[in-house]
């Protein structure tokens, strides 16, 4: 029985037609479309440019807050500490940061406060213009990596990015180097 | 320029052998022209398998509108791929392929399936069933009311003749999975025509 009906709904579904001509002709909009030149940007340049510029910028942001705070010149300032605010890798639901670099990291932000209250200003706004970029830098990969959350590199750059923004607070604060590598995520 | 692929109907079966393997020659030919940049050549591909394109959106979407954009998209798409059409299938198959992808990456990107499936409830006739004659009008009508996965199966299996496997490669589902559409397909068509008093 449903063999058969089977049989003749194949049958009658056979006869359907299977040219059906547009109501209106489609060309001219094809034509227009594959006239344009095709972009030669590939989706990954913007990304690899994107993180090596982001590799540039944190490297000298990073060398320039050493050069202003080398001088351990004592300044007591009236100005309220910022809070700093801590954007975590957000790649993926199976990777965390490891608990021996948020550890290290509280401790680091600690000693960092209170060492940040004793710049003078003009070292204070170096400090956190460095740390601005680097943030901004953390926050640009992790949208990377939203888009593409297993590209290592992005993940190693990620963790050197987060490296970059501990090794300014330690050089204020004057606190000792953490170990972190991707393998902390 | 529209009939490369002839399609023949009378006795003439050597004729029309030699009159395809024609047809094949020139559309490869068209194919080799439109591969180096030509889009004379490709509007000859164009007018030769648009109406087919069309016709296999048109029954997966059952909107004119999303028809068009997709059948739009698959040729766009074509022009940009052609340098990997390798002729292992014909050109036309090799069209529809990148039609169903077309038609796919729409409704993934889009709610509008659900407002179809709506409209296409309270709607009389599909706008599919205009090429077709007579009871196939209701078989029309009862495919384009068919759940999507249902849906994309009968098209490509029942209307269009792809086997089990060419369709699964099509929608990137498994070969049990277009079997077990196919036959929920047939169920709810023999269901749906029943209920409007046909004989199915």
């Amino acid at each position: 029985m449903n063999e058969r009906r089977d049989d003749k709904l194949t049958a009658a579904a056979r006869q359907l037609a299977t040219e059906i001509k547009p109501q209106r002709d489609l060309w001219p909009d094809i034509e227009r479309a594959i006239a344009e030149p095709e972009p030669r940007r590939t989706r990954a340049t913007p990304m690899f440019a994107q993180a090596a510029a982001i590799v540039l910028l944190v490297g000298a942001s990073s060398g320039l807050t050493y050069l202003a705070v080398k001088d351990d010149r004592p300044v007591v300032i009236a100005q309220p500490t910022p809070e700093y605010t801590f954007a975590r890798a957000s790649f993926g639901s199976s990777y965390t940061l490891g608990n021996d670099y948020l550890e290290t990291r509280a401790d680091v932000v600690a000693r960092f406060e209170r060492q940040l209250e004793r710049l003078s200003p003009a070292e204070r706004q170096d400090v956190e213009q460095s740390l601005e970029i680097i943030r901004g830098a953390i926050d640009d990969i992790n949208a990377a990596l939203q888009q593409d959350p297993d590209n290592t590199l992005l993940q190693d750059l990620l963790m050197k990015t987060y490296h970059e923004e501990l090794n300014v607070m330690r050089k204020v604060g004057g606190v000792a180097r953490s170990v972190m590598s991707r393998r902390d995520i | 320029m529209a009939a490369l692929l002839t399609m023949e109907t009378g006795d003439n079966t050597a004729g029309m052998v030699s009159r395809t393997a024609t047809s094949m020659r020139d559309e490869a030919a068209l194919v080799a022209r439109a591969t180096a940049g030509d889009s004379r050549a490709f509007e000859a591909l164009y007018r030769a398998h648009v109406d087919r394109v069309y016709g296999l959106c048109l029954r997966m979407t059952g909107n004119v509108g999303e028809a068009e954009d997709c059948a739009q998209e698959a040729f766009i798409q074509a022009w940009k791929q052609l340098g990997r059409f390798r002729g292992d299938s014909a050109f036309g198959t090799w069209m529809h392929r990148i039609a169903v992808n077309a038609v796919l990456g729409r409704i993934r990107k889009s709610k509008r399936e659900q407002d179809r499936i709506q409209v296409a409830a309270e709607m009389g006739s599909s706008p599919a069933s205009i090429g077709d004659s007579g009871e196939l009008r209701d078989l029309s009508d009862a495919i384009d009311r068919l759940p999507e996965g249902a849906r994309h199966v009968f098209v490509l299996n029942a209307v269009y003749g792809y086997s089990h496997e060419e369709s699964s490669d099509m929608l990137g589902v498994a070969v049990g999975t277009t079997k077990a559409q196919l036959h929920r397909a047939r169920r709810l068509l023999a269901q749906q025509l029943e209920e409007q008093g046909f004989e199915a």
